[in-house]
């Protein structure tokens, strides 16, 4: 090991030194001195960076985690409340979709991830799978900011990302995945419908119920 | 087979709470956003605590969560990772506020991946394949940005110590 190797080695990991790299400082007066200066750098930084935590942060941070700790008689009658308000829910509201809850959650957790991961689709060829699908995508959906492909529903879908005049939109259009009727769901304040198509089924997820259904009907003018 | 109670959570997770609320302010430098990402990171990290099975992979498991959750709540709240002046770095929290600043803008001045990895071996102590692990990125990367990193904090924050090495090489 020459001396440029133990700098580079050095100032990638100062406190973790190998043998063979620790041995070299042993022999290398300069190099010693390097070490010495880098791990008093390495001790300031890390004083630097030790910004005080706030008072009861471990508390905040577990109680909130998992279940809080309350008296057991307003749990029950929460509990009461909730299950009150459950049977309401369950007799009168739409039920959320599955698959359309998975759409909301593509676009909550996963969409910006997949831009980064993913290598953007020709445009052309999602015209071709959307011709495929008997898909209409009109200039009139807005601005497409994003083409690509990820994994959806255990099958790849062509991921679009419109700016629309009523706010970001995003289409998950999934060839291989037919759809019986069109299906919901609302989550994180996000609306999402699946819709099926001539081939396959396509996901619209957006802010807003009106951005949706403007979407969608866009999407059948063909 | 780690403890499936929120007991042997708690005790799981509590020792590296404070270095995970601190990685998380330097990424934000804002406490309330900090302590809003190390909660998140917390609650998902019960919510899969059934699936790890090695008690040695808390502490790498809970940054990868923070870090992920980082990137999706920027890329969901539009929030750049240089955030605006206004939420720019809160000296007063810190024993020295003019370090504090010198430091928060030296960190800026680095690229996004390597204020991560600096942050994550600094605070959480990792290796250089550790971080590699985080950031879904090669060893080789990590030690190139580590060299590159430190390099730049030395350069803004001990000039004097730089020009001195600069005249030994």
């Amino acid at each position: 090991m020459n001396c440029l190797e133990f700098r580079r080695i050095a100032l990638a990991d100062p406190r973790r030194l190998e043998a063979e790299a620790a041995g070299h400082a042993e022999r290398c007066a300069g190099c010693k001195d390097f070490l010495v200066r880098s791990l008093e750098a390495e001790a300031r930084l890390a004083s630097a960076l030790r910004v005080p935590v706030p008072r009861g942060l471990r508390a905040r941070l577990l109680d909130r985690s998992a279940f809080p700790r309350r008296p057991l008689r307003r749990l029950a009658l929460a509990a009461g409340l909730v299950i009150a308000v459950a049977i309401t829910l369950v007799i009168g509201w739409p039920r959320n979709d599955p698959l359309a809850l998975a759409g909301i959650d593509f676009v909550m957790f996963e969409e910006a991830q997949a831009i980064a991961d993913a290598k953007p689709t020709d445009a052309a060829v999602l015209a071709r799978v959307a011709h495929h699908m008997g898909v209409s995508l009109p200039e009139q959906l807005g601005e497409v900011r994003y083409v690509g492909t990820c994994p959806f529903a255990g099958t790849t879908a062509y991921h679009v990302l419109v700016k629309s005049p009523l706010g970001k939109v995003t289409l998950l259009l999934v060839p291989e995945r037919p759809l019986a009727s069109r299906a919901v769901a609302s989550a994180h304040g996000l609306e999402a419908a699946i819709v099926p198509a001539v081939a396959g089924s396509v996901a619209i997820i957006g802010g807003s119920g009106r951005s949706i259904s403007r979407v969608e009907t866009l999407l059948k003018s063909s | 087979m780690l403890g499936a109670s929120k007991t042997a959570f708690e005790i799981a997770v509590a020792d590296y709470l404070d270095d995970l609320y601190r990685y998380a302010y330097w990424l934000c430098r804002d406490r309330w956003l900090a302590e809003d990402l190390a909660q998140e990171t917390v609650l998902r990290a019960w919510r899969g605590w059934s699936r790890l099975r090695e008690a040695r992979a808390v502490k790498g498991w809970l940054f990868t969560i923070l870090y992920r959750e980082f990137v999706r709540s920027a890329a969901r709240k539009r929030m750049e990772s240089e955030p605006a002046e206004a939420l720019r770095s809160e000296p007063y929290d810190h024993a020295d506020p003019a370090l504090a600043i010198d430091l928060d803008r030296a960190l800026r001045g680095l690229g996004e991946d390597s204020r991560h990895a600096i942050l994550l071996q600094v605070l959480g102590g990792f290796s250089c394949a550790e971080i590699a692990a985080v950031l879904g990125s090669s060893e080789g990367a990590v030690m190139t940005r580590l060299t590159r990193a430190r390099q730049a904090l030395r350069r803004s924050l001990e000039p004097g110590e730089t020009d001195r090495e600069a005249n030994e090489a």
